[in-house]
């Protein structure tokens, strides 16, 4: 038979009691851990709501964690940008001068600003933001630009800016600085101007005549051929023929040539002969000294900067074939060249390489690119003028300087309809302002969140206090009670004995 | 001769006080003894002679009421219940951790979202990563311990059945020996009142295990069943017996089946031989026996599918894409082409149509499950209630899948062919009766960098988490106790951000934790209705986060309630103590006043002989 213990029989008083320390002690723990129970089912019937606020809650901060970055991030673009904008802004100041004396090295002084400039902008462009290269779009591991060594002097297997650009002056100019023209006469009394086909040297763009007795034939056919015939009468002097052509820049330069009756002519004139036999002649001649002398000058300038456009291209173009001077046609140069832009070039938006959710359903684009329209186009003109060298022994070097110059100086502010600065920087700013309002509301939710968890699982202080208040006095009451009622047996008043 | 009558009538009645008094201390001396009934003395009077009655003892009285007694059994097995359910939920909850703090499912499941973000935000650093991973880990490792925390209490619930069993066979053989005893025993009996008692309490032992029906035979038997009629013991005791298992794990469930359960079974022996599968009768539904079954098969069996559904619901979300069909049409007849290469056990293939005479759009899911003996499956294989499920294997090759789609979806005049390739093709039959809608495959991903958002970063051990359904159950059960984070993922946390080695994905290339952290945060999933959430045919359909915090809230409310029943019951059980006790217990006031009106009896009894005798003296001296 198992053996039972001594049974002292329930009592609903004891009951109570026992009720009333257990709920004592709950009140004790929740003052002081300051929440309402240790459980789920001690936080009563709302806790779900405090569980999923809490998960909001979760979510927002991580939220706040990431605006934060994105700021910092931007913040960081943004510093870079602005100091873009300045070096630029130098660079532009001093080309505005127009000094064109050459230093030891065979560079302006402007030329030696913007190389300290393009030095300082590569530095920038590979900026880093808690270790990721803000300029490189997604490939935030990478280096976003080579540096300048590796740009304008090439690598041991790859060619470098200065290269590049040596190889398409050559290529423009062609054999003897004819720019890739031939001049004929296809009669006594004509002069023919043909290009020879290739994408390099002076283009035909028109040919505007004054003298008495000619006729034009505008450029034509392919590859193009322009002529003007003198007929059968002399020009009288003081009338003039202009050629224009175009520069391998997009620019346009003219060759103005005025009949005179002096001869020798002075530069910029023919003389009239006996006849226009004869006069046909010196103006051959007359364009052929002036098609060498516009080929040292301008077209130098505009080779430089069409050739660092190749080079900055991605990919890469080259002069294709050898020799150099008689070469035709660009070609994809990324094996031999080196890449300036070492970041990621993927399709879609250099915005869209850096995404960041910064709420359950709104993301912002922040990334940039350092091959983006604006930076490359003032990196390019940039790097042109710290690149082109010119030997202060050459006759034509002051006119190279000031033809260099002055395109830079043109191509340096934003053109219409291009990228700008200010356009990455507005993208930038619209992140920041969306960020803001993002914050702003989560501000709210979570406070409103918070006050849900609080009122779910937090307790009021005063109002646990005054609850262990009355119970005290209610326990006293039924200790004293129980105490009492234990002193009322018959046993104490028998008598004994 | 009336003086000597008188005499007698005396002694009589100093015999009657002392029985008295030795009741009145034993009473007192069993005031504190469980189970004993307060005894009065049965005295009755003789008549004999003319005048005057002389007194004796007929036995004593137990002061019962047993009305109150019964309903006191009843509620003891109610209260025994409610006490242990309530304690193994309140033991359950403290499994779940304090809300919002370290050790929940709640945080773990925040933290690893929000590292997720992170990785966003810094993707690609290896800090960011290897958080992920750590918070994925921790994540895994917090649904492992709820698990273990679940199977320990069923464990300690199977134990306890055991104990229980041994406790009710000892109380039924009491019983039993006591009834044997006090057959023919006359119920005035002292002894027979001693032996009562003990019966009395080893019933109320009895109804502390399970729900006990008493009913009184004649002759001061008792025949006990249980609540719902199965006979335990009358002059007879049927034999309980449990075969216990050691421990129990999430795979462990009942079945009616015994080769096929994998819990103790508790069966009861009739005294004729004859056996009965207690759980399978519903036999005990209350008391300790019954709370423990109810934990171990209902209550926590389905916390576990709650944690289970947690897991399942993680897994497949981050690892499995749906991938849309290719329209096909050969006039008259068109519909898709379904790539089946990827599909693993478990995974699914899904067919929507439209029937035109009725014009309703059916969807059928198509469930690889190679293990024919799985099959067929039921229409609620999918947490889907919209679908028409077939599940067929696909082990047999293309030629072998269409046989088996023709032949358990013939009656739907869809016409399924083998394409290279291991494609499907679905067609309608061309009679324009109805028109295929749409068709998809739903794949898990095997490989990390798979070219696709989607990740298998939590895995079954180190097999791929599929929910594939085999005899022995589906793999989501018992999930949560095994669900880990990708070995391989855990080599190279890299693949949380690269989802293609060639072209590699850049490190600025958010697109996968971005995905991951979507449907985490804002996919929307179907629960399984054994989670307590939601029906067969009205699923549940929530977030992650909303499902957590949907079954945390049901676990929470049912722990609460179970506290507030256990009080009710408590408070209803003490007050019918105090009732009973109010009638059966030693009251030693009463037993102290008594005492002095059995000395003052005593006294009166001895004053009386004492008068009649010094009468009888007066008498003899007379001098005749």
């Amino acid at each position: 038979m198992a053996i039972n213990n001594i049974g002292f029989g329930p009592s609903v008083l004891g009951q109570s009691v026992l009720n009333v320390k257990n709920q004592l002690t709950d009140l004790q723990t929740q003052l002081s851990s300051g929440k309402k129970s240790s459980t789920y089912a001690g936080m009563g019937p709302s806790e779900g709501f405090a569980v999923a606020a809490r998960a909001q809650l979760q979510n927002i901060s991580a939220f706040t964690d990431t605006i934060t970055n994105v700021n910092t991030t931007i913040g960081v673009e943004n510093t870079a940008l602005q100091a873009l904008v300045d070096g630029g802004q130098t660079v532009h100041d001093a080309l505005v001068l127009n000094a064109t004396t050459l230093n030891s090295s065979g560079q302006t002084n402007a030329q030696q600003i913007a190389a300290a400039q393009l030095g300082s902008m590569l530095g920038i462009l590979n900026t880093q933001s808690g270790g990721r290269y803000v300029f490189s779009g997604s490939a935030t591991d990478t280096p976003s630009v080579a540096s300048m060594d590796d740009i304008l002097n090439g690598t041991v297997t790859q060619a470098g800016l200065k290269q590049v650009i040596s190889e398409r002056q050559t290529a423009d100019l062609g054999t003897g600085s004819m720019a890739r023209l031939t001049l004929s006469a296809p009669n006594p009394t004509s002069v023919a101007l043909t290009e020879d086909g290739s994408v390099f040297g002076l283009k035909l763009n028109s040919i505007t005549s004054s003298l008495t007795g000619s006729t034009v034939v505008q450029p034509a056919g392919a590859p193009p051929v322009e002529s003007i015939d003198l007929g059968a009468v002399n020009p009288n002097p003081g009338e003039d023929v202009t050629f224009t052509f175009n520069l391998p820049d997009g620019t346009t330069e003219s060759i103005k040539l005025t009949a005179t009756n002096t001869a020798p002519p002075p530069t910029g004139s023919f003389t009239i002969g006996a006849n226009t036999n004869v006069t046909a002649t010196n103006l051959t001649n007359a364009l052929t000294t002036a098609i060498q002398n516009l080929s040292n000058t301008s077209l130098v300038a505009a080779s430089a900067i069409a050739a660092t456009n190749n080079f900055f291209s991605e990919p890469p173009q080259r002069v294709s074939g050898t020799p150099l001077a008689t070469a035709m046609t660009l070609t994809n140069g990324a094996a031999n060249t080196v890449a300036w832009y070492t970041g990621d070039a993927g399709p879609g938006s250099a915005r869209g390489t850096a995404v960041a959710r910064i709420d359950q359903s709104i993301i912002v684009k922040y990334g940039a690119r350092a091959n983006e329209q604006a930076i490359r186009s003032q990196l390019q003109s940039i790097a042109v003028l710290a690149a082109v060298q010119t030997s202060p022994a050459n006759p034509n070097a002051t006119a190279q300087i000031s033809a260099l110059m002055s395109r830079v100086t043109q191509n340096m502010p934003t053109q219409p309809g291009q990228q700008s600065f200010q356009d990455i920087q507005s993208d930038l700013a619209n992140a920041q302002s969306t960020m803001k309002a993002a914050t702003e509301r989560q501000k709210q939710a979570q406070s409103m969140l918070q006050g849900v968890v609080d009122s779910t699982e937090s307790i009021t202080s005063d109002e646990v206090i005054s609850r262990i208040l009355a119970l005290q006095t209610s326990l006293q009451a039924s200790y004293q009670t129980t105490s009492m009622l234990s002193q009322l047996s018959l046993v104490k008043f028998l008598p004994v004995g | 001769m009336s003086l000597s009558q008188a005499i007698n009538n005396s002694v009589a009645g100093l015999r009657v006080t002392q029985a008295g008094l030795a009741l009145v201390a034993g009473n007192v001396a069993n005031a504190n003894t469980p189970g004993y009934v307060s005894k009065t003395l049965n005295q009755v009077q003789i008549v004999n002679g003319e005048a005057g009655a002389s007194v004796r003892t007929e036995g004593v009285n137990r002061q019962l009421d047993q009305y109150i007694q019964k309903q006191l059994w009843a509620e003891t097995s109610g209260s025994s219940y409610a006490t242990r359910i309530s304690s193994i939920l309140g033991e359950l909850q403290s499994g779940y951790g304090t809300p919002g703090g370290n050790g929940t499912l709640e945080t773990a499941f925040s933290n690893f979202t929000s590292a997720l973000q992170a990785l966003s935000t810094s993707s690609g650093t290896p800090t960011a990563q290897s958080s992920a991973l750590s918070t994925a880990q921790s994540l895994a490792l917090q649904l492992n311990a709820t698990t273990q925390t679940i199977q320990s209490l069923r464990s300690s619930a199977e134990q306890d059945i055991n104990n229980s069993v041994n406790a009710a066979n000892a109380a039924l053989k009491q019983i039993q020996d006591l009834n044997t005893q006090l057959q023919g025993m006359q119920s005035v009996d002292p002894s027979a009142a001693g032996l009562q008692d003990q019966r009395d309490l080893a019933i109320s032992q009895l109804s502390q295990l399970m729900d006990v029906r008493v009913i009184s035979d004649s002759g001061n038997s008792i025949s006990i069943y249980t609540g719902s009629g199965i006979p335990l013991v009358g002059t007879q005791a049927s034999q309980l017996s449990f075969t216990s298992q050691i421990s129990l794990n999430a795979n462990s469930l009942w079945n009616a089946d015994p080769t096929k359960s994998g819990v103790g079974a508790l069966t009861i022996t009739f005294p004729s031989g004859a056996k009965e599968d207690v759980v399978a009768a519903k036999g005990i539904t209350s008391g300790q026996i019954g709370a423990d079954l109810n934990l171990r098969d209902n209550v926590l069996v389905q916390a576990q599918a709650q944690v289970d559904q947690m897991a399942a619901t993680l897994a497949s979300a981050l690892s499995d894409s749906t991938t849309n069909g290719t329209a096909v049409s050969s006039p008259p007849q068109a519909g898709f082409d379904l790539d089946l290469t990827n599909v693993l056990p478990g995974n699914t293939v899904n067919i929507t149509y439209t029937d035109k005479a009725t014009n309703t759009q059916h969807q059928i899911t198509i469930v690889r499950v190679d293990d024919p003996a799985a099959l067929p499956l039921s229409n609620n294989a999918t947490t889907n209630p919209n679908d028409r499920v077939v599940g067929i294997n696909f082990t047999g090759g293309m030629a072998s899948i269409v046989s088996k789609l023709s032949t358990a979806l013939g009656n739907t005049n869809l016409q399924f062919s083998a394409q290279p390739g291991s494609v499907l093709r679905v067609l309608d039959n061309g009679s324009g009766a109805q028109t295929v809608n749409a068709g998809s495959v739903t794949t898990t991903a095997s490989v990390l960098a798979n070219g696709n958002a989607s990740l298998p970063v939590f895995t079954d051990g180190v097999s791929l988490y599929t929910g594939a359904i085999t005899s022995a159950g589906s793999q989501q059960t018992g999930f949560a106790g095994r669900i880990t984070v990708n070995p391989a993922l855990v080599t190279d946390p890299t693949k949380f951000n690269v989802y293609n080695t060639s072209p590699l994905t850049l490190p600025g290339d958010t697109t996968r934790s971005d995905y991951l952290f979507t449907q985490l945060t804002t996919g929307s999933f179907y629960v399984s209705p054994g989670t307590g959430l939601g029906s067969t045919t009205t699923p549940f359909k929530s977030t992650i986060t909303n499902y957590m915090q949907q079954f945390l809230s049901l676990q929470g409310n049912a722990s609460a309630n179970a506290k507030q029943l256990k009080d009710g019951q408590d408070v209803v059980l003490s007050t019918l103590q105090q009732k009973f006790d109010s009638t059966s217990a030693v009251n030693i006031d009463t037993e102290m006043s008594n005492l002095i009106a059995l000395q003052n009896t005593y006294a009166a009894n001895a004053h009386v002989m004492a008068a009649a005798q010094s009468m009888m003296q007066t008498l003899m001296q007379i001098q005749l």
